[in-house]
């Protein structure tokens, strides 16, 4: 666990030097943003007191000049320019960094590939892909730049202060200094406060998702009054935790406003009193510089506390980097696939296929899934893999398709081990249709295209014909146009598994691998789906896992699985 | 997901307003501490503005010669301020978690009276989940809208009177500059930002579904070496949304900026009047007051132009809200008054029945007879309405035309409670809820003892397996029962069921997911527990292990006998 804190610790320290890189513009405008607002305040005083001055002398102001005046209205012009240019370049920093992540995460997905859907929901893979990633936009636009402007902007307002008066420099270095110290006491109060709360808080919350989706089993169980009702007091509950995290969080920004009250109240007091006794006096240089200067203090006050304002609000998205951080952590570290040396590609007509002495493991405690399994399909024929579920069928067809290695012995593609040829040759080689054919939100054609995306019209109405994908086709309302997958058309289990066939045909690849093409049809259904993959079949290698009784309609060698083990042959496989 | 939206075609479309005003108008119970909240806030104001303006003529009054602000006025305004904020901020995160709370039950309450059965039928899970998160989106609506809303109303009022005291002119100029900063220019950019953040809304949705088919298609990918293709596809789709989110960015950049310049404008107008200036003469002590107070009002003016940012994606979640929780189904007819019969001989006669008005007829004509006791099997291929039928035998959906009976009786005349009570569902969409087993199994029975828990247990054959566990009966089971193998959540879920003691078992493909021989055991079981209660078993194909009176194969919309 401390290992997995020490890892989302340094990935947040990675992704917040990368994220300062892209701020630096929100930061120098953020800066000179705090500098023209310094210079704003200095032209108000300047008019200010001199009419304050004005005032004392009985009316003699008419001297003053609107310079001042002129020049704010410039500084406030080239503000406004100023921040909207930091206000664009923090978002182009969050879209920057979320392009950057996005993309790493996809590849690390890609690289994964099928075996990460054994450890991880699909939903929740997609879901750090896209949600996860957008909600780190406030860490990259906001928390990034002004965990760097809290201390430097502050800073830098400090300094024409003391140089205007070093007594009210010092307060109100001491007021914002003791902001931190509000901050870390509150903070920690308030993160031992969650701490303690956040399991009941997270589960509350999962509470109310869950029986939202579970909704149909509450109603047909006629008990919709009582979960409202218990829901009502979950709530009641949620909110009362989350009060007394609040309770001690608010109390954090108080420490805000409490020190910013302090300076104002402190150097009013303190510049009032200087100006009394120089009025004394009557009307000199110095009661004026006084009036100025002290006004100009009080200006630039609310200046000096908005960037530690800015950190306060930005906290919380800090937490959400967190958060994204263990998620973006689980997965696999995304590199190219490698081209191990003496890389080949094999001969693509013709292929024979064999396992020798195949183990595979996928988990120690359930024992392994293959044990040492051989066979050899020759060039053209047909091996038939049978066994109930859970016999090894499934993980003979992913060390196949190279989704996995086997723990010992070798998968070998005319007498080449698998792990030696080329990837993108292999791929060449091989077509597979699983259970469930997987269609992407498109059209009819370009799912089908999907197997070969530069294939010519003749070739695609070729396989359209072929796998019988034509006879549904009237059905449909704009034939081969139509949009499928998500937010389109349904089509039924065995419309799906027909432009799997259609893929296979285009890709005209000698193997075919064939995982329980049938277990979700119905028998009427299964039993043209096994002529178009008859048809299919003729002239390739074919792998086909079933325990369907269809299966006779395939001729060729049968293995029969056991708990991994091959339990009994026919043919010469 | 094949089954897209439904209901949204049935109802009349909802604009954001009134959405948002059908959400305030629940929070009535509420009203008094969220008008405190408010009031609270109000007065944190007031004292934020006196202190900032009492701090500029502490220090300038001082050339009277005499103190008009004293030092405990200072420090009383101060301390208040500082203490009202907390208490305000407090208060008002208090009233809105009340707020949310009731909207939540309210939701909940809503779907499970009305379009929940058939929601839970069709709808998917992360549907559900984004409504959920649409809820949690509201809790900005009176903290980040209405809340500065209020305060804005109030500082517009005091400074224009403060400032028209000593210049009706300046008070006027002052407060239209206002009203552009706080009011106008949030409003534009809602009204701008509106049609941008629904194609924002658009655009995230393509990138999920895109990256959904990147995640779900990852064996098809790997298998046909598409990496490359389905990776440039989907980061087109980000650059899409990228880009539209950077469109937006640099308008509210604009808005903001000009909210800015409207106060800027205003301070510039009050240092016109302190130099001088256009004959603007007013006092220089007033000067410095009123412009402490201008500094202070606009500073509290630029959380609205955020609340206008805010308003299209607050507007957008409620309406998704109130248009799923409002939409009443047409299975609530008031006339439903009479309890179920005794007799549970379930008759179709004739039955016709679409999902929507513009859908096909998934039903035409559908008669039906399943005499009591009996057990039966439904088959056909997928999409072809078995769960609808279930769906027609529970109320959660009701027929176009033609009459269901159960024991004689109409039951569009029978109590939806009374009749789910008569029928018990069990589905691959069953839920197991993320709680012990003990609470998911008393949702069957709630007064169900220790003992009847443990046969239905044993019965389901998994009561071996419960006992294995290291809490028994108070083991948590996980979000969708993820800490038990799928064959024994749908065994915990069948002991459910069978607790329930409902005459009528609705099986609803009960072993789809399961693998061939888990299938085989659990419909073994089936047939051993079921003996004298109707059994509907609803499924594409037949393992040749169940034991069946009768089999019923749908297609057409219609039912034929098959040989049992």
């Amino acid at each position: 666990m401390s290992g997995d804190k020490a890892a989302i610790r340094g990935w947040t320290r990675t992704q917040s030097r990368l994220g300062r890189q892209a701020a630096r513009p929100v930061v120098v405008f953020g800066l000179l943003s705090s500098l023209l607002g310094v210079g704003q305040a200095w032209c108000v005083a300047t008019v200010l007191g001199h009419a304050l001055v004005g005032l004392v002398s009985g009316g003699s102001a008419q001297t003053l000049a609107l310079w001042p005046v002129l020049a704010f209205a410039g500084l406030a012009l080239l503000r406004a320019l100023i921040m909207a240019l930091s206000d664009t370049a923090a978002a182009k920093a969050g879209i920057d960094a979320r392009r950057r992540l996005r993309g790493e995460v996809l590849a690390s997905i890609l690289t994964g590939g099928p075996a990460l859907l054994r450890k991880t929901h699909s939903g929740e893979l997609a879901t750090i892909a896209v949600d996860r990633i957008e909600a780190l936009d406030g860490f990259f636009a906001r928390w990034v730049p002004a965990s760097v402007l809290w201390i430097a902007a502050p800073l830098l307002i400090l300094l024409p202060v003391a140089f205007v008066q070093p007594r009210a420099a010092l307060v109100l270095g001491l007021c914002g200094a003791a902001v931190p110290f509000g901050q870390a006491l509150f903070g920690i109060g308030a993160a031992v406060a969650s701490r303690n709360q956040f399991l009941a808080m997270t589960r509350l919350q999962a509470r109310f998702l869950d029986r939202v989706k579970g909704i149909a089993t509450i109603v047909l169980a006629g008990r919709a009054d009582d979960e409202t009702e218990r829901l009502g007091q979950a709530a009641e509950e949620l909110r009362q935790r989350t009060m007394k995290i609040l309770r001690v969080a608010f109390l954090s920004s108080a420490s805000i406003d409490c020190a910013m009250v302090v300076a104002l109240v402190l150097i009013a007091i303190m510049d009032g009193k200087q100006a009394m006794a120089l009025l004394s006096g009557g009307v000199s240089p110095a009661l004026a510089y006084t009036l100025t200067s002290g006004l100009f203090v009080l200006l630039v006050i609310p200046e000096f506390f908005a960037p530690l304002r800015g950190l306060a609000l930005a906290y919380q998205d800090r937490a959400h980097a967190q958060g994204a951080a263990t998620a973006i952590l689980d997965l696999p570290e995304a590199q190219p696939r490698p081209s191990p040396d003496g890389a080949r590609t094999v001969n693509a007509s013709g292929v024979m296929v064999s396992l020798e002495d195949v183990c595979f493991t996928w988990d120690p405690a359930r024992g392994p899934a293959l044990d040492h399994v051989s066979f050899t399909v020759p060039a053209g024929e047909t091996l038939i893999l049978a066994g109930p579920s859970g016999s090894g069928k499934s993980t003979i067809m992913e060390l196949l398709l190279g989704f996995i290695q086997p723990d010992s012995g070798s998968v070998r593609f005319n007498g080449a081990p698998l792990d030696s040829i080329v990837p993108d040759s292999l791929s060449r080689m091989i077509s597979w249709i699983g259970q469930k054919p997987v269609l992407f939100a498109g059209t009819l054609k370009d799912n089908i295209l999907f197997a070969r995306p530069d294939a010519d019209e003749a070739d695609l109405m070729a396989a359209v014909k072929a796998a019988a994908v034509d006879q549904f086709l009237p059905s449909l309302p704009d034939g081969l146009e139509t949009r499928i997958g998500e937010g389109g058309f349904g089509l039924s289990g065995g419309q799906a598994q027909r432009i799997a066939i259609a893929r296979a045909y285009l890709k005209n690849a000698p193997i075919l691998l064939l995982d329980e093409p049938t277990a979700h049809l119905d028998p009427a259904t299964e039993k043209s789906v096994f002529e178009s993959l008859q048809r299919l079949a003729l002239r390739r290698t074919v792998v086909l896992a079933t325990h369907s009784a269809a299966v006779h309609m395939f001729n060729g060698r049968r293995v029969d699985l056991q708990m991994g083990r091959v339990v009994a042959r026919q043919g010469a496989a | 997901m094949k089954t897209s939206d439904q209901t949204e075609d049935g109802t009349p479309a909802l604009t954001d307003r009134q959405a948002i005003l059908r959400i305030l108008g629940l929070w009535h119970r509420q009203a008094p501490r969220l008008l405190i909240g408010v009031m609270l806030a109000l007065i944190a104001l007031c004292l934020g503005l006196v202190l900032m303006q009492a701090s500029g003529l502490r220090l300038a009054s001082s050339v009277l010669g005499e103190v008009v602000i004293t030092t405990a006025l200072l420090r009383w305004v101060g301390g208040g301020r500082v203490i009202l904020r907390y208490a305000e901020r407090l208060f008002a995160h208090d009233a809105m978690f009340r707020a949310l709370a009731d909207l939540r039950v309210w939701f909940f309450h809503s779907l499970a009276q009305g379009a929940a059965a058939g929601l839970g039928f069709r709808r998917a899970g992360d549907m559900l989940s984004r409504l959920v998160s649409d809820i949690g989106t509201l809790d900005g609506l009176y903290l980040r809208i209405l809340v500065p809303f209020a305060c804005a109303c109030l500082t517009l009022p005091i400074l224009v009177i403060q400032l028209g005291r000593q210049s009706v002119v300046l008070g006027a100029l002052v407060g239209v500059l206002f009203a552009c900063s706080a009011f106008l220019v949030p409003y534009l950019i809602a009204q701008s930002g509106q049609a941008e953040g629904e194609r924002l809304g658009k655009n995230l949705a393509a990138l999920r579904i895109g990256v959904l088919d990147l995640v779900g298609g990852l064996r098809e990918i790997r298998a046909f070496g598409a990496e490359g293709r389905i990776l440039s596809h989907v980061q087109a789709d980000d650059a899409t949304l990228l880009a539209g989110q950077m469109r937006l960015a640099r308008r509210s950049a604009y808005a903001n900026a000009s909210a800015f310049l409207c106060g800027q404008a205003a301070i510039f107008l009050v240092l016109l009047a302190a130099a001088g200036a256009f004959s603007l003469h007013i006092s220089a002590l007033a000067a410095v007051g009123i412009l402490f107070l201008t500094v202070a009002s606009f500073e509290s003016a630029g959380a609205l132009t955020r609340a206008g940012l805010q308003a299209g994606v607050m507007g957008a979640a409620a309406r998704r809200v109130v248009e799923v929780a409002v939409s009443t189904p047409d299975t609530t007819q008031p006339e439903a008054q009479t309890d179920a019969p005794e007799d549970t001989h379930i008759h179709l006669e004739g039955v016709k029945f679409r999902w929507a008005p513009n859908r096909p007829l998934v039903f035409d004509g559908l008669t039906l007879d399943i005499p009591a006791g009996t057990r039966v099997a439904i088959l056909g291929p997928s999409g072809v309405g078995k769960s609808s039928l279930a769906a027609l035998l529970l109320k959660a959906a009701a027929p176009e035309a033609g009459s269901i009976t159960l024991g004689g009786e109409e039951i569009s005349h029978i109590k939806a409670d009374s009749l789910r009570r008569r029928m018990a569902w069990l589905s691959q969409a069953t839920h197991l809820f993320d709680d012990s087993i003990r609470a998911n199994l008393l949702l069957g029975r709630p007064d169900a003892t220790e003992d009847d828990l443990w046969k239905a247990l044993e019965e389901a054959a998994v009561a071996d397996v419960v006992k294995t566990l290291p809490d028994g009966l108070d083991t948590w089971l996980g979000e969708g029962g993820i800490k038990l193998s799928g064959g024994q959540g749908r065994r915990i879920a069948l002991a459910r069921t069978l607790l329930t003691q409902a005459p009528i078992l609705i099986l609803d493909e009960p072993a789809t997911g399961l693998d061939a021989q888990t299938e085989q055991e659990f419909l073994r079981t089936l047939n051993t527990v079921t003996k004298g209660r109707t059994v509907i078993l609803i499924a594409h194909r037949l393992t040749g292990v169940e034991s069946l009176d009768r089999i019923w194969r749908l297609s057409g919309g219609v039912a034929t006998a098959a040989a049992a």
